[in-house]
């Protein structure tokens, strides 16, 4: 796993003692992993109030660096042995490797998740509404004795935090249509998960 | 259910029941063209000199004929009431079997062509889908997450559109089984009762 030099070297504050106490560090490291995975997280290190170092600068830089190396690291799915290797070559003593990989191995699940959906999709459809109605006359026909579906898909957006909707009318079939496409890409599925 | 004509329309109609049903065939032609593609007043001119009368008789003779067969049309009128309700107009044995024949045979495209003045809601047209699966981003690598891509073409009084969406594999199972239970309720008794009593 490979961070840029100016990130390396950030890193390489956060192994030391001078600015990070031992009996700090796994409250550090806990609170940087919760806020990257939890927006309203994000400033809790603001709240950490046994940091009594000399060099506040110091601090903000090794946090820096340690989000930095937690995001990147779920983002290439790297494994322990290489996370391992590049704490090594910022120098950090084994027990503070030992504590970052433990972290890293509970949260990896949920940063992967998050980093994830982050990006641009088409509308997600979630979930369908359907209504049947009986078309019995309009002011141009009478006798037009039809029935008609309409049809609500509920759609998410990432951007968005309710669903939208997309409407749209069917006959009889029209929906019989719409229906045996998609049955044939359930086929489809069905196929590709068994062979 | 009959027709019931205004003094005017009897009166325009009137002319046709002096005419061979050659002449009434002929008038029918010309007020399903114009029902078709609408009026030209020029064939007027040209049926008026023939038929030695009038520009406005024939005027509203085609025009009477116009009404009867779209007024019939939009009704839905069976045999039975349409021969009960041009009775009452005076035309001879031959002219009604005449205008009974075009009636019965342009009625279903003078209502496709009504059909087309009805308010039109979006509507399904066709589906097409697409079975994609995603193995990076930009944000993260060595993904293996399985997508169904769809285009969706809605119409909407001739104006095409088309959405894209997607969704997941469990979704699709879930949407197609909500739509096919949608399907299945047109089957059930009592959607069949309602649509065999409302007629």
């Amino acid at each position: 796993m490979e961070l840029p030099q100016s990130m390396q070297d950030a890193l390489t504050l956060a192994g030391e003692s001078i600015h990070i106490p031992d009996a700090q560090f796994p409250s550090f490291v806990e609170v940087a992993f919760r806020g990257v995975i939890n927006s309203n997280e994000r400033n809790a290190i603001e709240n950490l109030k046994e940091f009594t170092s000399k060099d506040p600068a110091a601090v903000k830089e090794a946090y820096a660096g340690l989000v930095a190396m937690v995001i990147e690291a779920a983002k290439q799915d790297t494994d322990i042995e290489s996370l391992s290797s590049l704490l090594e070559d910022c120098k950090f003593p084994p027990e503070r490797i030992k504590e970052v990989s433990e972290t890293y191995q509970k949260n990896k699940p949920a940063l992967q998740i998050l980093l994830g959906s982050v990006g641009r999709t088409p509308a997600h459809i979630v979930d369908v509404d359907w209504r049947l109605d009986y078309y019995v006359k309009n002011n141009h026909m009478e006798k037009v004795n039809e029935a008609v579906y309409l049809i609500t898909l509920k759609t998410e957006l990432p951007s968005l935090k309710e669903l939208q909707e997309v409407q749209f009318s069917c006959s009889q079939e029209q929906l019989q249509d719409l229906v045996g496409k998609l049955k044939d890409a359930c086929k489809c599925l069905e196929r590709i998960s068994q062979g | 259910m009959l027709l019931m004509f205004e003094d005017q329309h009897k009166e325009h109609l009137s002319f046709l029941t002096q005419v061979s049903p050659d002449v009434v065939k002929e008038f029918c032609r010309i007020s399903m063209e114009f029902i078709r593609k609408g009026t030209n007043p020029k064939i007027f001119q040209g049926a008026a000199q023939k038929l030695n009368v009038d520009v406005d008789t024939v005027h509203h003779g085609v025009e009477g004929l116009m009404y009867l067969l779209t007024e019939s049309s939009k009704l839905m009128l069976n045999e039975i009431d349409f021969q009960d309700s041009i009775m009452t107009l005076g035309f001879d044995e031959d002219t009604r079997q005449t205008l009974l024949e075009i009636y019965l045979q342009n009625r279903r495209e003078i209502r496709t062509i009504l059909s087309e003045m009805t308010m039109d809601l979006p509507h399904y047209h066709n589906l097409e889908w697409r079975f994609d699966v995603q193995l990076a981003s930009r944000s993260l690598r060595r993904q293996t997450t399985p997508t169904v891509l769809f285009k969706l073409h809605t119409e909407d009084s001739g104006v095409k559109d088309t959405t894209i969406l997607q969704t997941d594999p469990v979704n699709l199972l879930h949407l197609t089984k909500v739509l096919d239970e949608a399907l299945q309720e047109m089957k059930s008794p009592y959607c069949r009762r309602i649509v065999r009593n409302i007629k």
